[in-house]
C-alpha cells in the first residue's frame, strides 16, 4: 500500500469512529477540522436517509430517526459511490432497533422500495392489445412454458399493516392525526411500481408477491401456478393466476413474454 | 484530446426545488449545471427532467464522487455512467473536484483533502489521464475548500493545480468561495493564490456563500459575502469574461432570489465594481 493509500485509510478510519486516534503525525491543532470532516460526514448520510424515509421519521419522530439513522451509518458504512444507496438496508436496522414496533421496518422496508422504483430503468410495457395478440392461439403447453419480463421498476415488500391508511395518515399535509396501524387481516403484501413518474403501491395478497419474485427468477407461468396449488388449492390457483396476469398487463407491469 | 473553448455567461444549478421554474417558464440564464450523480441513473423524472432543461440550455455536468485523489484509482462503474450521461446530455463540460472521497473500503461521500506532495501529484494526474481517456474529452476541476492542511505538504495549492492542468491538459474551475474559505482557514493570501494559477486554464468560476467563524465552513447555505464578491471583481478584472454561477445547496431559495444574486455576478462582470457597494 503507497504512502498515499495509508493516509486516506487513516484519515477516513478517522472520520467513521469519533474515538478513533488522530492520524500519525498529526498535533492537536488538526482536531478542530477533522471534528468539520466527521459533522459533514455524518450530517449528510442523515440528511440523505431523511428524505428517503420521510414518513418513517414521522412515525417514529425526529429524534428517534437521527439515532437510527446515526446507527445505521455507524453498522453499514456507504460503500458505493452512489448516495443514493446509503439507505439499503435501513429497513433492517429498523427493525434491529424498533423490535417492539414492526410498523416501522415495514413503512421504511415499503420507502425504500419507493425510492428504488423512482430512477428505475425506463421502460415500454406490454398492452393489453399486445398480449392478447402475443398469447391468441396459445397451446396448453405453450401457457405452461410462459416466461414474463417484468418491469424493472416493480417490487415487493410484505404488509402486516394496511400501508395505504399508514401512508395516507403519515403525508406532510396531515399534521393533525395520529399513525394509523391498522392491521391486514392473512398474509399480505405490498406491490410497488412507477405510474407516471410517481412511485405508487397496492396492498395485494402475499402469494402475489411470492409469484412475483418467481417470475424475477425465470420460474414458468406453470411453475407458479403449481406452487399456487399448494396454497390456493387447484381450482382456485388456476383461476387467481390467470386474474393476476391479466391485472398486471392491465397494470403495465410486464415488459414482455418470453418462452 | 480536444480542447474547451472559453464560454462567457451566468448561470444557475439544477436543483429539484426549481425543476418546474426551469420547464415551464423561461429562466434568465446563460446555461444550467447540473449534479452529475443526480442523473447518473436508470431512469425516471430526474433524467427526463434533465433531457428538457437541456433543449433550453447549455447544460454543465458537475460531479461530486469520481474521487480523482483516490490512491486506489478510479471506480469503473462511476466512469461508464458518467461517460454515458455526458453522450446523452451533450455537455458544455465535465467537471469535478480536486479531493478524494473514498478508500477501497468505504465512501465518505464528503470532498476530503489531499496532502500537496508529490506522491498525490502523481496518483491524481494518472486519474486526471484515466478519466479524460475514458470520458473522451478534457475535464475541468474544482479547488477545494478545506479544514485542515497535513504536515507532508511539499507545495501551495495553486502550486498543484497549476502543475496538475499543465501535465494533464485538464482545465480549472476556480471557485471564488473555496478560495476566501481555505484562505481563512489555513493563513495565505487569497489574491497569492489566485495569482499564481494558471488563469489561461480556468473555465468556468463558482461563487457560493459560507458560515462565518473561526474555521470558515463551505455551507452554501446562503448569499455570497462581500469579501468574495470582492474577490470576484478582482479575479474578474484579470481573467476576463468567464463562465459565472452562484451554487446553492442547502436552505435554497426561490429562484428569483438566486436570479437577482446573479445579476450582480453580470454587473461585476462587466466591470461594475460599485455594483457590490449597492
Amino acid at each position: 500500500m503507497t504512502d498515499l493509500a495509508q493516509r486516506q485509510v487513516a484519515f477516513l478510519g478517522a472520520i467513521l469512529d469519533d474515538e478513533a486516534p488522530l492520524p500519525s503525525g498529526w498535533g492537536d491543532e488538526r482536531a478542530p477540522g477533522l471534528a468539520i470532516y466527521r459533522n459533514n460526514y455524518r450530517s449528510s448520510l442523515v440528511e440523505a436517509l431523511r428524505s428517503t424515509f420521510e414518513r418513517t421519521e414521522r412515525l417514529v419522530g425526529e429524534d428517534a430517526f437521527r439515532r437510527a439513522a446515526a446507527h445505521h451509518c455507524i453498522m453499514h458504512p456507504p460503500v458505493g459511490w452512489t448516495l443514493d444507496l446509503a439507505g439499503a438496508g435501513f429497513a433492517e436496522t429498523c427493525a434491529e432497533l424498533f423490535a417492539r414496533d414492526p410498523d416501522v421496518a415495514e413503512l421504511a422496508a415499503l420507502e425504500w422500495a419507493m425510492h428504488e422504483a423512482f430512477t428505475a430503468r425506463n421502460t415500454q410495457p406490454l398492452t393489453t392489445a399486445e398480449f392478447g395478440a402475443a398469447c391468441a392461439g396459445f397451446t396448453e403447453r405453450q401457457w405452461e412454458g410462459l416466461k414474463l419480463k417484468l418491469v424493472p421498476d416493480l417490487r415487493h415488500v410484505p404488509a402486516t399493516y394496511d400501508l395505504v391508511r399508514l401512508w395516507t395518515s403519515l403525508s406532510a399535509s396531515n399534521t393533525e392525526t395520529e399513525p394509523d396501524l391498522t392491521p391486514l387481516e392473512g398474509a399480505r403484501c405490498a406491490l410497488v411500481w412507477r405510474e407516471d413518474e410517481r412511485p405508487v403501491f397496492v396492498i395485494r395478497p402475499a402469494w402475489e408477491g411470492t409469484a412475483l419474485a418467481s417470475f424475477r427468477k425465470g420460474a414458468s407461468f406453470g411453475e407458479v401456478c403449481a406452487a399456487l396449488i399448494g396454497t390456493l388449492g387447484e381450482e382456485a390457483a388456476i383461476a387467481e393466476a390467470g386474474a393476476m396476469l391479466a391485472r398486471w398487463v392491465g397494470e403495465g407491469l410486464v415488459e414482455r413474454l418470453d418462452q | 484530446m480536444s480542447a474547451i473553448a472559453p464560454f462567457d455567461g451566468f448561470g444557475l444549478g439544477l436543483r429539484r426545488t426549481h425543476y418546474a421554474d426551469f420547464l415551464d417558464g423561461e429562466v434568465e440564464v446563460d446555461f444550467v449545471e447540473a449534479i452529475s450523480e443526480n442523473y447518473m441513473v436508470e431512469g425516471g423524472k430526474p433524467l427526463r427532467v434533465l433531457e428538457q432543461v437541456r433543449e433550453k440550455h447549455p447544460v454543465i455536468l458537475h460531479g461530486v464522487s469520481m474521487s480523482i485523489g483516490s490512491a486506489q484509482g478510479l471506480d469503473d462503474d462511476h466512469l461508464s455512467r458518467l461517460r454515458a450521461l455526458a453522450d446523452r446530455i451533450d455537455p458544455l463540460w465535465v467537471s469535478d473536484h480536486l479531493c478524494w472521497t473514498r478508500t477501497s473500503a468505504h465512501n465518505s461521500h464528503d470532498l476530503l483533502p489531499l496532502p500537496l506532495t508529490r506522491e498525490a501529484l502523481d496518483a491524481v494526474c494518472a486519474n486526471i489521464d484515466r478519466a479524460q481517456d475514458a470520458l473522451g474529452r478534457p475535464m475541468l476541476f474544482e479547488n477545494p475548500s478545506s479544514y485542515l492542511t497535513f504536515p507532508e505538504d511539499e507545495m501551495a495549492e495553486w502550486e498543484f493545480l497549476s502543475e496538475m492542468a499543465q501535465r494533464t491538459g485538464c482545465y480549472l474551475l476556480l471557485d471564488i468561495n473555496n478560495v476566501y474559505v481555505s484562505a481563512h482557514n489555513h493563513g495565505f493570501s487569497a489574491r497569492d493564490y489566485i495569482a499564481g494559477l494558471p488563469l489561461d486554464r480556468v473555465r468556468q468560476i463558482h461563487l457560493a456563500g459560507h458560515e462565518p467563524g473561526e474555521i470558515i465552513i463551505d455551507t452554501h447555505d446562503r448569499a455570497v459575502s462581500g469579501g468574495v464578491w470582492e474577490l470576484y471583481a478582482d479575479t474578474i478584472a484579470q481573467l476576463g469574461p468567464v463562465a459565472t454561477m452562484i451554487e446553492r445547496d442547502d436552505k435554497i431559495p426561490p429562484l428569483a432570489e438566486l436570479l437577482a444574486e446573479l445579476e450582480l455576478a453580470r454587473s461585476l462582470g462587466r466591470g461594475n465594481a460599485g455594483a457590490i457597494a449597492a
